[in-house]
Order: C-alpha cells, then structure tokens, then sequence
C-alpha cells in the first residue's frame, strides 16, 4: 500500500508539489511567526525570571528592632525561598592602616550564609569581627591584597574588621560590589531581610507569609519592596503572547489545512476514473482512503523537513530560535493537518460511484 | 463455479425505469456468454451488476449459489478481488505506471505479495505476447496490445468470472479477433492450464456474438 501510495505520489507531480509546498510554507511561516513569537516569549520569562526580579526586600522603618535573626532564618526555610539574608544599615570604612581621614567605602552587616551574597575569590570566609572586600574597594582602600583590616569611619565608634579575603557580589547583590562585607554581630537586630523567591509568581504568598513572622505592630514600621506587580506583569504578557501565538498557529494550520484539502479534492476529482477502476478491481473503501491519505503523506513529510529547514534558517538569521520543542511540534502539527485536511477528500473518493466515472459514453 | 441470477431487476433511481424486468439465468462456464440488445437496454449496467458495483433494486446474484449482490461493501469489494476479472471498453490502464504495475493491481487487493503478483503478472504477458512490452507504459503500446494488458490483468488473481465490457469497441477485426481469443481461453482455463470460468462479454459486436458459446439478448 505504502509503495502504491508513494508511486502515485510521485506520477502526480503537480498535485505532489503543490502539497510540499503548502505544508512547507506552513512550517516556515509557523516558526517565522509563532516560533518567533516563542523565543521571544522564553527570552522574555528568562529576563523576568532573573534573580533581580524575584527579591522581596523588607525593611524596619523606624528602626524597632522588629527583624531579628531568627526570623532571617526562619525565612530562609521557608518553601518559596531560594536564599533569604539580613543586612545592617552600611556604615563607612577606611584601611585601618591609613586611618581616619582615608577614602571611605560602604560596609554592609550581613546575617546568614554570606556565600548566598558573595562568590569568595580569594581568601576565606569572614567569622565574627573579619571582613571581605571586593577588588574596587581594595583599590579605594589602597590595598593591594585582601589583608589588612578596616575601621569604621567615625570618632567616636571604634568598631574594626580583619579583612581575610576578596569576593565577587551574586545576582541580586550587585550594590555590594563597591565595598565590604562583614558578619552581623550575634543577636544583633538587623535593619533589612532580603528574600530571593525560588519564582516571582510566588511573591504574593512569600510576602504574606514574611510579614506573620516579623508579625509588625503598625503596617508602617515596615516598607516593603515586592516582586508582586512584576508577576502579575510577567503572567499578563507571557499570557498575551500565547494567546497571540495560539491564534496565529491555528491561522496558519488552519489555512494550509483548508489549501490541501483543496489540492487533494481536485486531485480525487481528476484522478477519478483511476480510483473508480481501483475499486473495480477490488479496491476497498478502506483501501481508497488509505491510499489517498497516504499519498499525501509523501510530500507532507518532505514538506514538513524543507519548511522546518526553512523555519529554522530564518529563524536563525533573525536571532530568535525557538525551542526544539516547539520547531519539531510544529512540523508534527503540520503533518498531522496535511493528513486530516486529506481525509474528507479521501471519503469522498472512497464513497463516490465507480460506475458513473468509469463508464464511457 | 456457477455465476447466476434470479429475478433480477435495476433502476437507477427510485422509481425510475426498471432494467432487464426479473431476469433468471444462469451462466455456463467454461463458455464465452455474450450479452447483446440494442442501446439503453441495459448491456453494461448488468455487467456491473454481476461484478457487484452495482446493487440490484430487485432480485440477486449468486456465486456458487450464494447470494453475494447483498453482502457489505467491503465483503464485495473482496469477493471482486479475489473472484472477478473485469475487461473495461477503453482498457483503463494507469498512464502513470508500467504494464507489469497495472496487471498485478487487482493481486495487491487481494492480498498477493508483490513479487507472487509480479511473477504471475509477467507469465500471463508472454501468453498473451505482450511480454516485451512489461516495462513499458500504457502510452507506448497499441490499442489491440492494451486490451490484451487488460485481458492478462482480469486473470492475474485467476478469478472464477470474468467480465468484459465492449473489449473489441475500439480495436481493428485482427486485434478484436486475439483478445477474443484470449478471453476464450481463459473461459476454457487453457491459457493457464487452469479451470474453466465463466465470461461474459457486453457487445454489440456481430464478430463476437458469431464466436460466443452462449447469447443473452436483452
């Protein structure tokens, strides 16, 4: 049946053709269109999906002591969290070697694993009373290696750090790259608890869930800063875009469905004595639509592969390859829409009256 | 293999003009039945009857006494592959493919493998002295040697019945007298050595209804 199908394919030149054609355009517009419109619906979630726009920063208002280290860490248990720290306000530092007076950088109080903040890049990690410093506050400082210590900026508090190493600040943490980070004494109350959500769709409940742990007498004695909005933004255009993508997938399947379909019907109608004397000779009615749908598949398949081949081509020159999943999808869909568009013409062969196309007047 | 029908009437619309008025007969194999009568009475409609293509409104055809006019399509279309030769006026050869490729059709339906149809195909070509032309495509060969094509393709899955309709319309006295031979032979079996079938021939042909063993007028 297979090799029938195929030879007929291959004697019907015109309709052949006109049939790789029609799904191959349906490949290539599909990905040029609906598969741009997936890249950049996927570069787009990966940009709203960085850990910049998943930080939910609480912060005590008024300074009433109200974020404890617990509850840094209780937060940081929490299922929607990825990494949860607190930080004290930062205060100035000079090289402890210098002495008041020198360049002054920015020094942040840190609660938590520091390794959620910093990548270490030389050196250890801080303990009580040590810090790390980044290579551009080395440079202000005028150190030419992470040792040494620092001192806090002021006249009348002596707190120091003994730098022990140098580090690189983590995606959401860029600010932290200009100074010095040092461990939050014990016990200490801090002033913010930065959260990073493991998905910013989550931010809703994370937020709610936060704010019952740090349980603030009055709503002002916190400020909030919440990926909240950026979520329902993010669910709005991811949303708008599929829903786009969806319209313009079954546009175009559509309409290069409805062509084969139109290509197959005119094949079945001038080849119809070929397929009344099929049935004559004791060709089925299961055979007759066999053949014809089968016929089809030929080409479709070959225009599937050109089309993809295309797409992925056009697609490439106009920096936005969608997903594999979405490139072998679509020539599925293709396929599959060359094969149903070729079965009501195929009934109708398979139904009509060979007797009337094979008698000659 | 008896090929039968008993009170056998067709129209083609309801209520429409009623063919061959509860028509009885029995075809005798191992002869050749040519069906005659003037235009409009029916010659071809009663081949397609007999080949199961057509239903009859009344009455029944009977194939080794069963009544197959009223079986399902599908069991039709099956009886037609394995059980019925058909000869058509025009030869009705695929112009897109080989002779060999329009012979071994009707096996394939029946379920032959290629290459059992293939080897049946090609004896049945040299006993028709069309063997030359296997490869060739129906474009390339004569009239006369197209209806033998079409002669060798009713007898490839050695029906019981074969069924002609008009075979020598279109053919010069020297091509109609060798297909109405080879149909001859194939009613005796002694083309293949087989057994006798049954033929019917629709014409209009005196040339053939002189050579026909039996005569049905309508």
């Amino acid at each position: 049946m297979l090799r029938e199908a195929l030879a007929t394919a291959w004697a019907a030149k015109v309709p052949s053709t006109l049939v790789t054609f029609l799904v191959a355009t349906m490949c290539a517009a599909t990905l040029a269109t609906v598969g741009r419109t997936a890249a950049a619906e996927e570069q787009l979630l990966s940009r709203l999906d960085s850990a910049g726009s998943r930080v939910l920063v609480v912060s005590d208002a008024r300074g009433d002591e109200l974020i404890s280290p617990t509850i840094v860490d209780q937060t940081a248990g929490l299922s929607t969290t990825e990494r949860a720290i607190g930080t004290i306000i930062p205060v100035d530092v000079v090289n402890g070697a210098v002495g008041q007076g020198a360049t002054r950088v920015p020094a942040w109080g840190v609660h938590g694993d520091l390794a959620d903040v910093a990548t270490l890049t030389s050196g250890r990690w801080p303990g009580p009373g040590e810090a790390i410093v980044t290579e551009t506050a080395m440079d202000r400082l005028g150190m030419q290696a992470p040792v040494g210590w620092v001192a806090q900026a002021s006249t009348t508090v002596v707190d120091d750090w003994a730098v022990v190493g140098s580090y690189t600040p983590r995606e959401p943490f860029s600010d932290y790259g200009t100074g010095v980070l040092y461990v939050s004494p014990q016990g200490r109350a801090l002033d913010s608890l930065h959260v990073v959500l493991t998905d910013a769709r989550a931010a809703q409940a994370a937020q709610g869930q936060v704010l019952r742990l740090i349980d603030p007498p009055t709503p002002d004695s916190l400020t909030i800063i919440s990926p909240v909005s950026l979520a329902q933004l993010q669910e709005q255009v991811t949303g708008d875009l599929a829903g786009f993508g969806r319209t313009l997938l079954l546009a175009v399947l559509g309409g290069g469905a409805l062509l084969t379909a139109i290509v197959v019907l005119a094949d079945v109608l001038v080849r119809s004595k070929d397929l009344g004397r099929r049935r004559a000779l004791g060709a089925t009615r299961g055979t007759i639509i066999s053949l014809v749908t089968l016929r089809t598949l030929g080409p479709a398949l070959l225009g599937a592969a050109l089309g993809t081949g295309l797409g992925i081509y056009l697609t490439h020159r106009l920096d936005a390859t969608p997903p594999w999943q979405f490139t072998t999808g679509t020539a599925t869909l293709a396929l599959l829409a060359a094969l149903a568009a070729a079965i009501p013409p195929a009934l109708y062969a398979a139904t009509r009256d060979p007797v009337r196309v094979l008698r000659t007047p | 293999m008896a090929l039968a029908v008993e009170n056998l009437s067709f129209a083609y619309t309801r209520g429409g003009e009623e063919l061959f008025d509860g028509l009885s007969h029995e075809f005798v194999p191992g002869e050749v039945t040519a069906l005659t009568g003037p235009s409009g009475r029916g010659k071809s409609t009663l081949l397609y009857v007999l080949g199961l293509m057509l239903a009859p409104t009344k009455g029944r055809v009977l194939l080794d006494g069963v009544a197959v006019s009223s079986a399902p399509d599908a069991v039709r279309s099956r009886v037609r592959a394995h059980r019925i030769g058909f000869v058509f006026q025009d030869a009705a050869l695929d112009p897109t493919r080989t002779v060999l490729d329009s012979v071994v059709e009707p096996a394939l339906y029946a379920g032959w493998s290629l290459s059992r149809a293939r080897s049946r195909g090609r004896d049945l070509l040299e006993q028709m002295g069309v063997g030359a032309r296997a490869d060739h495509r129906p474009g390339e060969i004569s009239g006369g040697q197209a209806q033998r094509v079409a002669v060798c393709r009713a007898l490839v899955t050695d029906p019981a019945v074969i069924l002609a309709d008009e075979p020598t319309g279109n053919l010069d006295r020297d091509n109609a007298t060798g297909v109405l031979a080879a149909l001859s032979a194939a009613a005796g079996g002694t083309e293949d050595g087989g057994v006798a079938r049954t033929v019917v021939i629709a014409t209009h042909d005196p040339f053939v209804i002189e050579r026909s063993g039996q005569v049905l007028s309508l």
